[in-house]
């Protein structure tokens, strides 16, 4: 029976029975309520307020409330408690109730009875999705040995799970994008230089000068980096932005510098060159924390500003003003180690010079410079950790990317999948990832995908690589379970130091068949004989578990309206033995240069312009392209172009075009052209995460144009193995006609 | 009293927030809007290159000329301040500016959805809502648009924009108030989108550096008001026949458009 | 008329081998039977007899019309996908529903579930039938043949297998005759 009467009900048919009076009849006197005159009540009337939210509309993971009314979640808003974001969320976190109630979202465990790509689904149960995933995978495991289980995962829920196929089930075929496709290098080139990852570690709100290497905030937004960037400016730091394009943060800046793409690190080197030779850098810091000091200068002693001003394709003049501007506000300076720098397939080496002009700088536990918050660790508890030792460590077996990032490189995955060498990999788990999209040159990873004997997919959306899968498993999304513990510190370093612990928590029940990531993996690991080592029953079980190390509970944090906070620790100042490898030994020894060096990228063939890509503020790479409200925000992403290149080839503002790569790969989705002169006329610029090829997608399908399709020309960072996006080249398609862009 | 809004563009980031938030609000529809963010530029101006957004809403205008187009029944409503409590009863069409707090509020329960009020707006900040009608009285939707956020204002929260925006680029307050913030922004030297001919003297006002502000203006400014639509105007004629309508109770405003459109007919 | 809907509200639920059996297929025919939907019952017994496992071509079709499918969801089975909104689930008149429900005295046993579900509106039909014919046509008229007639029309246009299209013709049919 789906329906229960309610207390209403009862008291009236009761009084009914007890006046034997005709039920129809009086029941007919009842008014509907659809006569009522419509007024949108706001989200503050009739409302419940739900706290424990934890946005992953992006990963910066904003801590929200929710205003429900009658079991339907009506408002986001920023939790009021919050050290971080505080009351405000982003356009993406405010439209999170829309990915909720997406019509086009998994609901139910799906079966392909088709052909992989081609997918006719089939609902089924639970117990047979589970039976058949365990079945398949361990016959996968049996036949081929574990390593030949590659996994793809992303997100919050998707961690535990990886934890099982790397430590239980013993596979190093573990690819992240957060790593391989976006920040692993910049990890990896801080490791080796100040021998911490950097993440977005700048304190920009008390700096006096701010260089920001492509970083576009305004159109790429994480609320409380936001925040403090905004607030060094208020504060009155002068921004430099070296960007090809007059980005959102361009056109807030004191200086910007219209970069030839793939050559910053000349011009960094020429920075760091002017400052050594001219006695500008801090000698104080230099001799007590870096390494390698004279071979550091002897390397970059060629980097004069003559020589970056012809490769980057800026005067001279321009780079010496940054130069003396960073040095006149040192050590004070924020040079900001970036996010997304997986980019030319030089980008190690254009890290490690960011930290050593840092270092250079004496930017570092001060004021304004490179400074890690003293947050709270809250330790994960996940499957039980053994060593399978390097016998089928593709990257250790290939000898190559010293420096990856954990997990090992997609590339060298990808390849053995398609070669079946140096052993075949059999089958596939992609958990909360969208490798079609994500990895450059899809048709890559559907041959890889093509050949597996067995592929699950665990999403909450049908994102392109779902249509590859053979079994289908729906996901919560992040507003309706428990997984993630969110920590950190309050934003601004000037204020008081506080320290913060957000769960992330359900606002309102997951709906259909979702379940969550911990009870999925346990379920498969059961059935594929690992039930003795499952660490934790229950998601709410291992959040209570983790919090419990820190005294806490989700009881006590439900009081506490989401957020625990306790007094912090001031985090400036630097430790005795920091040290800073400006010359890297271990980097000469396993073949790579031990001084950043400037490598060369590929010129643009004649007729021909360089994409480059970068975030729109309403969307999250590709995940949020279905998102009703986001969608209307920026239905397209309009690719910039020149206004006087748009001169010479007769385009107009509006224009609608597509694009064709130098491989003579076609976007398969229009978008129209934005004629500025604030973009170099060698270069054209597209927002990522359009142009869906999934048809699931209602709205994103087919909506603004892929720039990921027609980046087919890979770039392999040498030193990391992560993949190098921007040395693709375009032509504009107009009326079905390639056209020559005169650069 | 005259509540307006500050839009500080050299705070604003361009992200969108506040946009999201107010459709969360106030449950517009997807494809319609009570507030809008356009990116501008990047673009030259004499000031160098430049790139800034319009973050648009209602002007809640002094002179609002969306007021009086509206053909609806005039009704006597009584206001309250609600700082002093003193009332004042005025006779008020469907849509009207607010005698205390300045601003201009539309009773949705009597709209007709004819779209007068939407076509007067030289700012275009109003749109009809045809998932909504008043259907008794042969509503055809229900225009709809900011409303600065008054219900939350009454109950001691900031507008929804306001309170999302990630940036404090947004701010709000009683522009009567010397001591406000929005008063000092005044001062400072913010301004309403005006031109020579589009004089309504808006109440949502833009800050900003020179080279912003020259590419806001000129790109954004309305340069005439809108001609008075044949809608309107039509709309105007039958509010004889709407009355009417709306007495009977039982005509929708189908049928009085029929009886509308033979009494043009045997006029010509 | 209580039967028929619960009997409609059954036909629309994910099909399972417990109840989409000989039984409930022998009783659909002979309700086109009953009605000389000669055509429709031919054109049932005709595919089920061609198939290989009458079960599993539902139940694809299901999945395919209401749930998840290549090019995308044909058609999911709630009201505020199709009428007054944005497209996206629990838009406002999933709201009106519930409320409407409410009004007659009724929630649903699973709270958190959608309201607007076809299989709940039928039910919620039966239960109206039995006691309340006035409640029952406003709410055909209000909240429900508004949506339905978009979703039909839909399921006619993309429907695959001609189970489901005689099925939201036989809802159709009774839905209008009760108007």
């Amino acid at each position: 029976m789906s329906f229960k009467v309610t207390r209403r009900k009862f008291l009236q048919t009761a009084s009914l029975a007890a006046a034997t009076l005709p039920l129809a009849k009086v029941v007919s006197a009842e008014t509907g309520f659809v006569r009522d005159p419509f007024t949108p009540p706001g989200s503050f009337a009739g409302t419940q307020t739900v706290t424990g939210g934890v946005c992953e509309m992006c990963f910066w993971r904003c801590q929200l409330v929710g205003k429900v009314r009658d079991k339907k979640l009506v408002k986001l808003e920023g939790n009021p408690k919050s050290i971080d974001n505080g009351k405000s969320i982003c356009a993406r976190g405010n439209a999170g109730i829309k990915l909720l109630y997406d019509p086009d979202r998994l609901k139910f465990p799906l079966k392909n009875i088709g052909e992989r790509g081609k997918p006719v689904w089939k609902q089924i149960s639970w117990q047979e999705a589970l039976d058949e995933c365990g079945a398949r995978l361990k016959a996968v495991q049996e036949k081929y040995g574990s390593h030949s289980i590659a996994m793809f995962p992303h997100g919050a829920s998707a961690k535990y799970p990886m934890d099982f196929f790397e430590k239980v089930v013993g596979t190093h075929n573990v690819s992240e994008a957060s790593f391989f496709q976006c920040r692993g290098i910049r990890d990896s080139a801080y490791m080796a230089t100040f021998s911490v990852p950097p993440d977005e570690s700048v304190d920009m709100a008390n700096a006096k000068a701010i260089l920001l290497i492509g970083c576009h905030f305004g159109e790429n937004v994480h609320v409380s980096h936001v925040k403090a960037y905004l607030k060094g400016l208020e504060n009155g730091a002068r921004l430099v932005v070296v960007d090809p394009r007059y980005s959102a943060s361009a056109a807030k800046s004191h200086i910007w510098v219209q970069i030839k793409p793939g050559t910053d690190t000349a011009f960094l080197l020429a920075v760091m060159n002017y400052l050594v030779t001219k006695d500008k850098y801090d000698k104080n810091f230099v001799k007590a924390h870096c390494v390698g000091f004279a071979e550091f200068k002897q390397g970059i002693a060629h980097a004069s500003l003559d020589w970056a001003a012809k490769i980057c394709d800026v005067p001279a003049q321009q780079i010496q003003e940054v130069a003396e501007l960073l040095a006149a506000n040192a050590p004070n300076v924020s040079i900001h180690p970036g996010r997304h720098v997986s980019w030319h397939g030089n980008d190690f080496q254009r890290v490690r010079a960011q930290a050593c002009l840092t270092a250079l700088l004496g930017a570092v536990g001060v004021k304004g410079g490179f400074v890690k918050p003293k947050g709270v660790k809250v330790k994960g508890i996940s499957w039980p950790g053994s060593e399978h030792g390097g016998e089928y460590n593709l990257r250790l077996l290939a000898d190559k990317h010293h420096y990856a990032p954990p997990g090992t490189p997609t590339e060298l995955i990808r390849d053995a999948c398609i070669s079946g060498k140096p052993y075949p990999i059999k089958g596939c788990v992609v958990w909360g990832q969208n490798p079609i999209q994500t990895i450059p040159n899809p048709q890559k990873t559907i041959a890889a995908l093509q050949q597996m004997d067995f592929v699950m997919c665990v999403d909450i959306m049908p994102t392109d690589i779902t249509m590859y899968a053979d079994i289908l498993l729906p996901e919560p999304c992040y507003l309706e379970k428990y997984d993630f513990i969110k920590t950190g510190t309050q934003w601004n370093f000037a204020d008081k130091h506080q320290q913060y612990i957000a769960p992330r928590m359900p606002l309102v029940d997951a709906m259909f068949e979702r379940r969550d990531g911990v009870w999925i993996m346990n379920e498969i690991a059961r059935r594929m004989g690992h039930g003795d080592k499952i660490p934790v029953n229950s998601v709410e079980e291992k959040v209570n578990k983790e919090l419990a190390a820190v005294n806490l509970s989700i009881d006590q944090l439900k009081k506490e309206d989401g957020i625990h906070i306790q007094d912090g620790k001031d985090p400036y100042g630097v430790e005795e033995d920091f040290e800073v490898l400006l010359y890297n030994e271990d980097l000469e020894d396993n073949g790579y240069p031990a001084v950043p060096t400037y490598i060369a990228v590929d010129d643009a063939p004649k007729g021909f312009a360089r994409l480059v890509y970068g975030r729109a503020p309403v969307h999250t790479f590709n995940r949020s392209q279905n998102n009703v409200w986001l969608h209307h925000a920026m239905p397209v992403n309009p690719l910039w172009l020149n206004d006087e290149i748009a001169r010479e080839m007769g385009l107009q503002d509006g224009d609608e075009i597509e694009l064709v790569n130098s491989e003579g790969v076609k976007s398969s989705s229009k978008t129209v052209v934005k004629v500025t002169p604030g973009i170099r006329k060698d270069t054209v610029y597209m927002a990522h995460g359009y142009g869906s090829r999934n048809p699931l997608l209602t709205l994103g399908f087919h909506a603004g144009a892929d720039d990921q399709e027609l980046i087919t020309r890979l770039a392999i960072d040498p030193e990391t193995g992560c993949n190098g996006m921007r040395n693709n080249f375009v032509k504009i398609v107009k009326d079905g006609k390639a056209l020559d862009i005169p650069a | 009293m005259q509540y307006g809004m500050i839009i500080d563009l050299d705070r604003c980031v361009g992200c969108h927030a506040c946009t999201i938030a107010c459709k969360a609000e106030w449950d517009v529809p997807a494809d319609k809007e009570r507030n809008w963010v356009r990116r501008l530029g990047p673009a030259n101006t004499p000031e160098g290159l430049a790139s800034t957004y319009y973050p648009g809403l209602c002007n809640h205008c002094n002179e609002p000329s969306c007021v009086p187009v509206c053909p609806a029944d005039a009704i006597e409503k009584t206001f309250t301040d609600g700082k002093t409590g003193q009332t004042k009863t005025m006779e008020v069409a469907a849509t009207y500016k607010d005698p205390f707090n300045g601003t201009v509020q539309i009773d949705q329960d009597r709209c007709l959805g004819c779209g007068a009020c939407a076509d007067a707006c030289p700012y275009g900040a109003r749109y009809v809502n045809t998932d909504i009608k008043n259907e008794e009285i042969g509503g055809e939707g229900i225009a709809d648009k900011c409303t600065y956020c008054m219900p939350r204002v009454a109950k001691g929260l900031e507008p929804s924009c306001v309170q999302t925006c990630l940036a404090n680029a947004r701010i709000f307050g009683d522009l009567d108030d010397p001591n406000s913030e929005v008063a000092r922004y005044v001062k400072k030297g913010a301004k309403g989108l005006t031109s020579a001919a589009v004089n309504i003297r808006p109440n949502s006002r833009y800050y900003g550096n020179r080279k912003d502000m020259h590419l806001l203006t000129t790109t954004s400014t309305p340069t005439e008001m809108p001609a008075a639509s044949l809608r309107r105007s039509l709309m105007a004629r039958l509010k004889p026949e709407l009355r009417k309508v709306k007495n009977l109770g039982l005509l929708g405003l189908a049928g009085a458009v029929l009886v509308a459109g033979s009494d043009e007919g045997s006029n010509e | 008329m209580a039967d028929i809907f619960r009997f409609l509200a059954q036909a629309m639920r994910y099909p399972a081998a417990e109840w989409f059996n000989d039984d409930f297929q022998s009783v659909l025919l002979q309700l086109l039977n009953e009605l000389h939907w000669q055509e429709e019952q031919e054109e049932l017994r005709l595919a089920m007899a061609r198939a290989e496992n009458f079960l599993e071509d539902v139940q694809i079709e299901h999945t395919r019309l209401f749930i998840n499918a290549i090019p995308h969801v044909a058609a999911a089975p709630y009201a505020s996908v199709h009428y007054k909104g944005d497209g996206t689930l629990y838009g406002a008149i999933a709201e009106q529903t519930k409320k409407f429900y409410r009004s007659k005295g009724f929630t649903l046993a699973r709270e958190n579930d959608l309201p607007d579900h076809l299989v709940y509106e039928l039910e919620f039909l039966a239960l109206l039938a039995k006691e309340d014919p006035d409640g029952q046509r406003e709410f055909l008229y209000s909240l429900f043949t508004p949506w339905f007639d978009i979703f039909r029309n839909k399921v006619l246009r993309e429907a695959h297998h001609p189970y489901y299209r005689i099925v939201v013709n036989l809802i159709d049919f009774f839905t209008r005759e009760e108007l």
